[in-house]
């Protein structure tokens, strides 16, 4: 574009094309830089405070280095990490996997389950949470009824109350709640690959393995950047589910950074410490996602 | 609320207890100072009923941010007909209290009679912790905090002891607790004669959940070791929040007034909130209703009523580290060691607070 | 569609037995808000489960609909469908400009919104709250709005879909004169329709669900949306679930259905969008 010798005409061009770009762009702009960009700048800013209900003064980095002795926020930062790293590849798979089960099945069929596993996501958390509450209750809940009958425990479990099941308990009902949306759109996108180049190479005789990874998987990888996306960013926002089933517990086990930014912020009216931990948190996501464009790129076949 | 706080969009009036009012949002400059409604008369009205209420509604500066209206005491409950049938009633004093030793063994006596879970201990979170608080406290009369509220106690002899009862009786099978409850859960138990005993009860609760309970609901006091018991309490009543606006804040008051002192309204809006008129003036403003005799046996637990420690300062901290500190003492940890990282935590919390 | 199954395998039967469970362990949630928003207070909290309410009531309607419960429901669904129609707007418009225009600065602004495009808004929770103070619209369904709209996920999606605009059509029409609207009504929308349909539907589903944001911008029982008002229905001492139940029932049915009349259309939204990307 920055030729040396860019000629008056293409000047104007450029010059126009910029000035429509912008007019398109403006109401967009006005809500992000309004209800993002301002906000996101306060946030960095009120995080070099001491920012409560009644005090507001300046304390350089000391939010960020409490918040780095702060062994609570540690454990929330890797049960945040943990919670990210099994719900977004098994929701993925398992979704895939899903999807390309029943895109296969008879129209009926298919649109039965896309219907089934998106009722948890349309339901609403809140709901959800309250049902599966009940299911894990230590003394009349199902899943201790049904596994007690069967004789696989001796003794009630406290599903959301031990701190060996109580994340995996959380991170299973994240996962029904995530899978629905990635479901619908791999059996949009397996729908839609090239039935010609599916046929072509059956005709070559490979396996359904070959086609799959040869002729569906590059097909579908712009679909599988989106899932991971939004499979990402949901399962770093995970808060409903540990608000409304264990706050935090047992043993800061299921505390999670946005947990925690809500239990310092609005709990506690520590205000400045929550902005500091929401800024690292934007940190750490803004690399995460960062690093998933790189590797989805670089893997697919442009 | 915190969030209407920070954002200047606040009520004139709220109606809470005193350790949002005074030690929170009062001690932050939020509230105005109600002296002018803390008239002679009635300071001398509520301080009949109980000091405990008046200390409470004033702050460390001598501001009073909160006008009661009424109150409570928190008790336990058990299942009346199943104690009768383990023989366990013979372990409650006719004045509904019992000693540590006597609880014990009515545990047992429920075991023996086949009872699988008695009670259980709560601690998934802080809904109706002052069960919990209290049954600890007062297994071997600990303090929860010091007179001044400045410093917090549990890790006392005292109280060690009594949150190393509940491991132990957890330990052998006579009590169960779950760090995946709150109260309302454990409530639910009870309702559905799951357990024999809840921790959080009151009279509101008992009005709730009549329709649905099988059995008699025979609220108790929470056991202790002397025999007589310090019950916690609660205390509503009304703030103003300092919106700056003099006229408003004027009217305010008179609205207060009004729902509070006056000879009709007053004894409704209490009724209405199903506890107990600080004023005792008001005397048994149930009597003749068909609440009388359910509300006189409430009644009958006010004389328990124990220090108001819960306006100590750094409370919402202290209730987040009760709950996280039972649930490692179940886990096995120290309980000596776990009760001093509890109390650390909430004197910093304390000490925080006051120095802002 | 139909692809090659000629018959039956071993695999296809086992899924088709995997699928089946699971579909139980799926509906089962909503079965159980479903029959316990008809059940009486000691059927819901019985500790050996009633499958089905053996004396139906509805009582606990009734009781919800003393509270604002219509209010509430009418609170969500302006929120989602007010975001979801700003949302689409701006992001069409935004996703066009970004996709088919070569402009100063371009590059850096693209580069601007996919970092904040991944982070929860929640993040920001403190200071907007602060800011929709400032603009008096704390306790206003305005404050969950706004941000949503901005958050920048739409504009990346529909940058995605109007990659595929082609180029020379735009050309085409810009030589015959055609005006910029005239180019975006008339080009531009048609082909990104179907991923419009998408984010719309994607937006509808996450401002429902935006539990964090609504608890912290509404606060006074006529502002609050259906799932803030289910939560606030359990109170710290007493769990009244089969009011509770009703809300859930009141709060998912609506939004089912409106799934199973839009997801044809959902479906090959994607299809032809995202697919290509």
């Amino acid at each position: 574009m920055r030729k040396k010798n860019v000629t008056t005409r293409s000047k104007v061009l450029v010059m126009r094309e910029t000035r429509s770009a912008y007019l398109f762009l403006l109401p967009s702009l006005f809500f992000f830089v309004g209800f993002v960009i301002i906000p996101m700048f306060m946030c960095l800013f009120t995080s070099f405070f001491n920012y409560t209900m009644s005090d507001f003064s300046f304390v350089g980095i000391g939010n960020y280095v409490e918040m780095f002795q702060d062994e609570i926020f540690q454990r929330a930062f890797w049960n945040t990490v943990l919670i990210v790293v099994v719900a977004v590849p098994t929701v993925t798979i398992f979704s895939l996997w899903v999807g390309s089960s029943i895109y296969r099945m008879h129209a009926v069929t298919r649109s039965f389950f896309r219907c089934v596993f998106y009722l948890p996501v349309v339901t609403g958390t809140v709901a959800v949470a309250v049902v599966w509450k009940w299911m894990f209750n230590k003394y009349t809940g199902l899943f201790n009824t049904i596994l007690s009958g069967v004789g696989a425990i001796d003794q009630n479990v406290s599903w959301l109350g031990d701190e060996k099941t109580a994340i995996w308990c959380i991170i299973l009902i994240l996962f029904t709640t995530s899978i629905g949306q990635p479901i619908v759109l791999y059996v949009a996108a397996l729908g839609n690959v090239d039935t010609s180049l599916v046929e072509a190479a059956e005709v070559d005789g490979a396996t359904d393995i070959q086609t799959f990874w040869k002729i569906k998987w590059p097909s579908i990888m712009p679909t599988t950047l989106y899932v991971l996306v939004i499979t990402t960013i949901n399962s770093f926002q995970c808060f409903a589910l540990i608000q409304l089933l264990t706050s935090g517990g047992p043993k800061h086990s299921t505390d999670t950074i946005m947990y925690y930014i809500y239990y310092e912020a609005f709990k506690l009216n520590r205000y400045g410490f929550g902005n500091a931990m929401g800024i690292f948190l934007a940190a750490v996501i803004a690399i995460f996602s960062a690093l998933q464009f790189k590797v989805t790129k670089s893997g697919s076949v442009d | 609320m915190t969030a209407a706080i920070e954002a200047g969009t606040t009520p004139d009036i709220i109606m809470e207890g005193p350790e949002r009012l005074v030690s929170n949002w009062g001690a932050k400059g939020k509230m105005i100072d109600l002296a002018d409604l803390w008239d002679d008369e009635a300071l001398a009205d509520i301080s009949a009923t109980s000091e405990a209420v008046v200390a409470a509604c004033k702050s460390e500066s001598g501001a009073y941010y909160e006008y009661p209206l009424c109150m409570t005491t928190h008790t336990m409950a058990i299942n009346k007909e199943l104690f009768e049938e383990a023989d366990a009633m013979q372990y409650i004093n006719d004045d509904r209290t019992w000693t540590t030793e006597n609880f014990e063994k009515a545990l047992q006596a429920l075991k023996d009679h086949g009872v699988e879970t008695t009670g259980v201990v709560y601690c998934g979170g802080q809904g109706g912790d002052q069960g919990t608080r209290a049954l600890a406290m007062n297994l071997y009369n600990a303090e929860f905090t010091n007179a001044d509220h400045t410093e917090w106690t549990m890790n006392s002899e005292a109280g060690v002891k009594g949150l190393q009862q509940l491991v132990d009786w957890c330990d052998a099978g006579l009590l169960s607790y779950d760090s995946g409850a709150v109260a309302s859960d454990e409530i639910q138990l009870f309702a559905n004669e799951t357990i024999a005993m809840s921790f959080c009860w009151n009279a509101a609760n008992q009005l709730t959940y009549a329709a649905e309970t099988a059995f008699t609901p025979y609220p108790v006091a929470f056991p202790s070791e002397s025999g007589t018991p310090e019950l916690c309490g609660g205390i509503w009543g009304f703030g103003i929040f300092d919106n700056g606006d003099a006229d408003k804040i004027a009217a305010s008051k008179i609205f207060i007034e009004f729902i509070c002192d006056d000879a009709t309204q007053g004894p409704i809006s209490i009724s209405n909130t199903g506890f107990f008129p600080v004023r005792s003036s008001y005397g048994n403003i149930y009597a003749g209703t068909e609440d009388e005799e359910r509300m006189e046996t409430y009644a009958s637990f006010q004389k328990w009523l124990g220090d108001y420690y819960n306006v100590t300062l750094g409370w919402a901290e202290q209730r987040t580290a009760w709950w996280n500190m039972l649930q490692q003492i179940f886990d096995g940890e120290d309980v000596q060691a776990a009760a001093d990282a509890y109390v650390e935590t909430c004197n910093t919390a304390t000490a925080d607070a006051s120095a802002n | 569609m139909k692809s090659g199954v000629k018959h039956t395998t071993t695999y296809d039967v086992i899924v088709m037995i995997i699928m089946v469970i699971l579909a139980v362990l799926f509906i089962f949630p909503v079965y159980w808000i479903v029959t316990g928003s008809f059940k009486d207070a000691a059927a819901i909290n019985a500790a050996i489960p009633e499958w089905f309410p053996k004396n139906p009531t509805t009582d606990n309607y009734v009781r919800l609909f003393d509270k604002p419960a219509m209010q509430w429901l009418f609170n969500s669904v302006f929120i989602a469908l007010m975001s979801m129609a700003l949302t689409c707007l701006t992001a069409a418009m935004a996703g066009y400009a970004l996709a088919k225009k070569r402009f100063v600065g371009r590059g850096l602004l693209f580069t601007f919104l996919v970092c904040a495009m991944a982070l929860p808004k929640q993040v920001v929770l403190v200071p907007l709250l602060k800011e929709m103070s400032f603009l008096g619209l704390h306790d206003n369904i305005w404050a969950v709005i706004l941000p949503t709209v901005g958050w920048p996920f739409g504009v990346f999606l529909m940058k995605q879909f109007s990659e595929t605009i082609p180029t020379e059509m735009l050309e085409a029409v810009r030589i015959d004169g055609a005006g910029e609207i005239q180019t975006f009504l008339t080009i531009v929308l048609p082909i990104v329709k179907p991923g419009i349909g998408a984010l719309a539907i994607f937006t509808f589903i996450t401002t429902w669900n935006d539990y964090f944001l609504q608890l912290i911008m509404l606060n006074s029982s006529k502002n609050l949306t259906i799932s803030l008002g289910i939560a606030k229905l359990q109170a710290e001492m007493s769990n009244d679930f089969g009011l509770i139940m009703a809300g859930a029932a009141l709060g998912a049915i609506p939004i089912i259905a409106i799934f199973l009349m839009f997801q044809k259309y959902f479906t090959q939204g994607i299809t032809m969008g995202a697919v290509k990307g």
